[in-house]
C-alpha cells in the first residue's frame, strides 16, 4: 500500500541507479538486521531485497515506491519531514544516510536537523541503523570534478567523523555500539582494521568491489596503504553506527556473511577461513621499491608454482609460510602475469627492467624470472580496460613513453654512427679484396685448389709490399 | 651493443649457459661489465647511449651507478660465476701452490714498479710453487725475468677488442689454472683474486701495488680499495669472509635463469623451446 505523504517526487528514482549510488547491498546488510526487531522503518532508498516482512519504507520518488509496494507492506512515499512526529517506530534504519530523505518540496534543513527528524520518530529504547558518508573518503580523495547532478539543489554537510556522532546520540538515548567502516563490499568493524594479518585479504576484497570509472589514481594502492597505515577506517567511504538498545553486530559483513573469529583466525560467512598475509602484489610492489629484485624472483616463482599461477596477483594473499591462496577464479598464468605487469608499470617501477618494458614485454621478463620461457609475441591481448584509465597512471604511462621514445632516438643515432664506421670497414675491405685479387699471387688464390693457404699468402706479400 | 661485452670471452659463456652457440654469440644489448672495479661497473671513458641498459656483477655496484646518476641497471652477476656454474669444482681434487697475477695495464697502459722486489717478496711468503700470470702486453716484456727466478710463467691469453683478437677460451683457462692452485694473490685487490676466492683459491693481496703511467684515481684509486675491502688484503686473508665477499662482489648467490637472461639480452631462444611460441608458457 502506497500512501503520499506529501512532498513526494513524481519522475524520480533513487533505486534506478541514474541520481546516485545503488543502496548498500543486502548481502552486506543483512546480518545488521539481527537485532532489528519491533515495528521497523527503513528511511530512504535500500536494497528490495532487504526489506524485512511488515516493515514500513520510506522513499521519496514514486517510481521507487510504486517498485517496492506489495502486499502487506506500507511504502510511504514523500518527503521526511511530513513523517508524523511521533516516535512510532522499534527501529529505523537509514543505512543509505540522510541525504536521499528530503525532496525539493521541503525547506533546507541542515544535518543536525534532520537526524533530529529521524530520531524524532523512533520509540525511546529503540535501534538506530545509520549510514554516514565521509566526505574525506578514498572515493572523494581519487574524484575527478563532477557536473553538479539533479540531486545537488542543496549539498548538506555531515559529521567529520563517526566520532562527532557519539555524543549527540547518547545524549538522545541511543548511545553508539558498533562502527564500521563501509567501503563497496565489505563493511569493517575495528577489531578487523586493527589486525595486520587480514590487511592483504581486505585489500584484496575491497579494491576488487570499487566499482570502475575514471579516477586520479588507482584505487588498489590508497586501499593498500591506508590499510598498512591504519587509516582504513578514516578513510573509509563512509560509515555505518548501530546505536541504542541493539546488539554489536558481526566484527565485520562481507558479501559471504558476517565474519568471526573461530579458533583464533576470522573466518567468513561461509566458514571459509581468510587467509592471514599480504597481497602478492602488495609483495611484490614493495620489494620493486626495495630494489630487491631476488625478492621479486621468489615471490614470482612460488606463485607459478602454486595452484594460483592464474590468478591475478591482486587476489592473492601469500601466507607466513609463504603458500598462496587464490582469491579469485583462475584465469592462465599469462594473463595473470600479464595484470602484473600492468600494475608494476602503473605503479611506476618500470625503470627496473631493461627498456622497452611495455606490458608484453615486461609479461615475458616477469615469466622469465620464474625460470619460464615465454616469447612476447605470444603474450595475449590486455583485456579491454575501461574507457577513462586513472590520471595516475595515464601520465606514469606517459612519461615512461616519452622516455622510451627519447632512448629509441639516442639508440638510433648510435646505429646510425655504428653503421657508418662499419660502412667505412666494409669499403676498405672491398678496395683491398680488390687489389689482392689483381696480384698475381692473389689470381692464383682464385685458381688454386688449396685456395685458403695460398690466400693467406697473398695477403701477407700484400701487407708487406703496402708497409714496403 | 659494445665492443667490450666480448672482453674475455664474457659474452661467450653467457651464451653458452643460455643455450646458445658459444663460437658466435649473438649481440648482447645492453652494457655487459667485464670486470671488477670500484665506480659504476664500466670503464671509466665508457660512453653511455641513453636507454642502454648496463648488466652488473653486484648489488653494491649497482647502487653506486645509481647514486653516481646511471638508470636502466640491472644485476646479473659476473660470466666468470656463470662459467662456474656450469663447471663446479670439485672439493676432492688436488691443489697445490700459488697463482699470482702482478698488476698490470691494459693496452695502451704501462706498469712501473720493481719487479725484482716483488719476486722477493713473492718468494719469501709463498710455500709452495708460484705460478705467475701475465697479461699478454707483460707476458712478451717480463716473462724471462720471472721464468729465471724460477717461476712457472703463463698467460691466460688475450682480451680481445672491437671484435678482433677475440678468445672465447680465456675464461675456462682461468678457471683451469685457478682450480690446480691452493692459494691465488695479487699486489692488488682484483677481478683475479674474487675469481679465485669463489673457485676455492684462499686469497691474498700484498707487495707493492705499483702504479700505471699517468694514473688518475677515478673513485678513490686503490687507497680506498684499500679502506673498503681490507680484510682481503695481507699475506693471509680469512678464506671463509674472502669467499662470502666473493658471492657478493660477483653476484655468484643471484644468477639468472637461463630464459631470464635470454629476454634481458635481447637473445632468442634456442631452438630446443621452438614451440614456445604455440604453447606461450613453457616451464623449463
Amino acid at each position: 500500500m502506497i500512501q503520499l505523504i506529501g512532498g513526494e517526487m513524481l519522475h524520480w528514482s533513487d533505486l534506478s541507479g541514474t541520481h546516485g549510488p545503488a543502496p548498500l547491498a543486502a548481502a552486506l546488510a543483512a546480518p545488521l538486521l539481527a537485532g532489528a526487531t519491533g515495528r521497523t522503518l527503513l528511511a530512504g532508498p535500500h536494497d528490495p531485497a532487504l526489506l524485512p516482512p511488515g516493515a514500513v519504507v520510506l522513499v521519496r520518488g514514486v517510481a521507487d515506491a510504486e517498485a517496492l509496494d506489495a502486499e502487506g507492506r506500507t511504502v510511504l512515499c514523500g518527503s521526511l519531514e511530513k513523517l508524523a512526529a511521533e516516535p512510532a517506530y522499534d527501529t529505523v534504519l537509514a543505512l543509505d544516510g540522510l541525504g536521499r530523505l528530503c525532496t525539493p518540496e521541503a525547506p533546507d534543513l541542515d544535518w543536525a536537523e534532520t537526524l533530529g527528524l529521524l530520531l524524532g520518530v523512533l520509540k525511546p529504547g529503540g535501534r538506530l541503523l545509520l549510514g554516514v558518508p565521509n566526505e574525506f573518503g578514498l572515493d572523494r580523495l581519487l574524484a575527478l570534478p563532477a557536473e553538479p547532478a539533479d540531486t545537488d539543489w542543496v549539498t548538506p554537510g555531515g559529521p567529520v567523523t563517526p566520532a562527532d556522532l557519539h555524543p549527540p546520540l547518547a545524549a538522545a538515548g541511543f548511545p553508539v555500539v558498533r562502527e564500521y567502516a563501509a567501503y563497496p563490499g565489505a563493511l569493517l568493524g575495528a577489531e578487523v582494521l586493527a589486525d595486520p594479518g587480514v590487511r592483504g585479504f581486505l585489500g584484496a576484497t575491497l579494491t576488487a568491489a570499487t566499482p570502475p570509472g575514471p579516477r586520479l589514481a588507482d584505487p588498489g594502492r590508497l586501499i593498500t596503504g591506508a590499510l598498512r597505515h591504519g587509516l582504513a577506517g578514516q578513510l573509509a567511504p563512509g560509515w555505518v553506527l548501530l546505536a541504542g538498545a541493539i546488539p554489536a553486530g558481526p566484527a565485520a559483513v562481507l558479501p559471504t556473511g558476517a565474519v568471526r573469529l573461530d579458533d583464533g583466525g576470522w573466518c567468513q560467512g561461509d566458514g571459509s577461513p581468510i587467509p592471514a598475509g599480504r597481497t602478492l602484489e602488495d609483495l611484490v610492489l614493495a620489494a620493486c621499491g626495495r630494489r630487491a629484485l631476488p625478492a621479486v624472483r621468489e615471490l614470482l616463482t612460488a606463485w607459478q608454482e602454486s595452484p594460483a599461477a592464474g590468478v591475478p596477483a591482486d587476489r592473492v594473499v601469500v601466507d607466513a609460510a609463504g603458500a598462496c591462496h587464490g582469491l579469485a577464479a583462475p584465469s592462465t598464468p599469462v594473463s595473470a602475469l600479464r595484470s602484473l605487469a600492468a600494475a608494476l608499470i602503473g605503479g611506476g617501477y618500470a625503470h627496473l627492467w631493461p627498456s622497452p618494458a611495455d606490458e608484453a614485454e615486461l609479461t615475458a621478463l616477469l615469466a622469465g624470472m620464474t625460470g619460464r620461457e615465454l616469447d612476447p609475441h605470444a603474450v595475449p591481448a590486455a583485456a579491454p580496460r575501461p574507457a577513462a584509465g586513472s590520471i595516475r597512471e595515464l601520465l606514469t604511462e606517459r612519461d615512461r613513453l616519452e622516455r622510451e621514445l627519447a632512448d629509441a632516438r639516442a639508440k638510433h643515432e648510435f646505429y646510425e654512427r655504428t653503421i657508418a664506421s662499419r660502412d667505412a670497414e666494409l669499403k676498405r675491405v672491398r678496395q683491398m679484396n680488390a687489389l689482392l685479387a689483381a696480384t698475381v699471387p692473389g689470381k692464383a688464390a682464385t685458381t688454386v685448389v688449396d685456395g685458403l693457404k695460398a690466400g693467406r699468402r697473398a695477403v701477407r706479400s700484400v701487407v708487406r709490399r703496402t708497409r714496403g | 651493443m659494445h665492443h667490450a661485452n666480448h672482453y674475455y670471452g664474457h659474452s661467450h659463456v653467457l651464451a653458452r649457459y643460455c643455450g646458445l652457440d658459444d663460437a658466435d654469440p649473438p649481440r648482447l644489448h645492453g652494457y655487459l661489465q667485464h670486470g671488477w672495479n670500484i665506480g659504476d661497473g664500466l670503464a671509466p671513458d665508457h660512453e653511455f647511449v641513453p636507454g642502454v641498459p648496463s648488466f652488473l656483477w653486484s648489488e653494491r655496484t649497482r647502487r653506486r651507478a645509481w647514486s653516481l646518476g646511471r638508470r636502466q641497471l640491472y644485476v646479473t652477476g659476473a660470466p666468470f660465476a656463470y662459467l662456474l656454474a656450469m663447471e663446479p669444482i670439485d672439493p676432492a681434487a688436488p691443489r697445490e701452490g700459488t697463482i699470482w697475477y702482478p698488476f698490470h695495464g691494459w693496452e695502451g697502459q704501462h706498469v712501473e714498479g720493481d719487479h725484482a722486489a716483488l719476486m722477493a717478496e713473492i718468494r719469501a711468503t709463498e710455500p709452495g710453487p708460484v705460478t705467475v700470470c701475465l697479461y699478454w702486453q707483460e707476458y712478451r716484456t717480463l716473462r724471462r725475468r720471472y721464468e729465471r727466478a724460477g717461476f712457472r710463467v703463463i698467460c691466460h691469453g688475450y682480451r680481445g677488442g672491437w671484435w678482433k683478437d677475440l678468445d672465447p677460451g680465456f675464461l675456462y683457462r682461468q678457471l683451469g689454472e685457478l682450480r690446480r692452485h691452493a692459494r691465488v694473490a695479487s699486489n692488488r685487490l682484483c677481478s683475479a683474486v674474487f675469481y679465485g676466492a669463489l673457485a676455492g683459491c684462499e686469497p691474498a693481496v700484498y707487495g707493492d701495488p705499483m702504479h700505471l703511467r699517468n694514473e688518475t684515481s677515478a673513485f678513490g684509486g686503490q687507497q680506498r680499495i684499500l679502506r673498503e675491502w681490507a680484510g682481503l688484503h695481507g699475506a693471509r686473508v680469512d678464506p671463509a669472509l674472502a669467499r662470502s665477499i666473493a658471492v657478493d662482489e660477483l653476484g655468484a648467490d643471484r644468477l639468472l635463469s637461463p630464459p631470464e637472461l635470454r629476454r634481458l639480452l635481447g637473445w632468442p631462444m634456442p631452438r630446443s623451446v621452438a614451440d614456445a611460441e604455440l604453447t606461450g608458457v613453457l616451464t623449463r
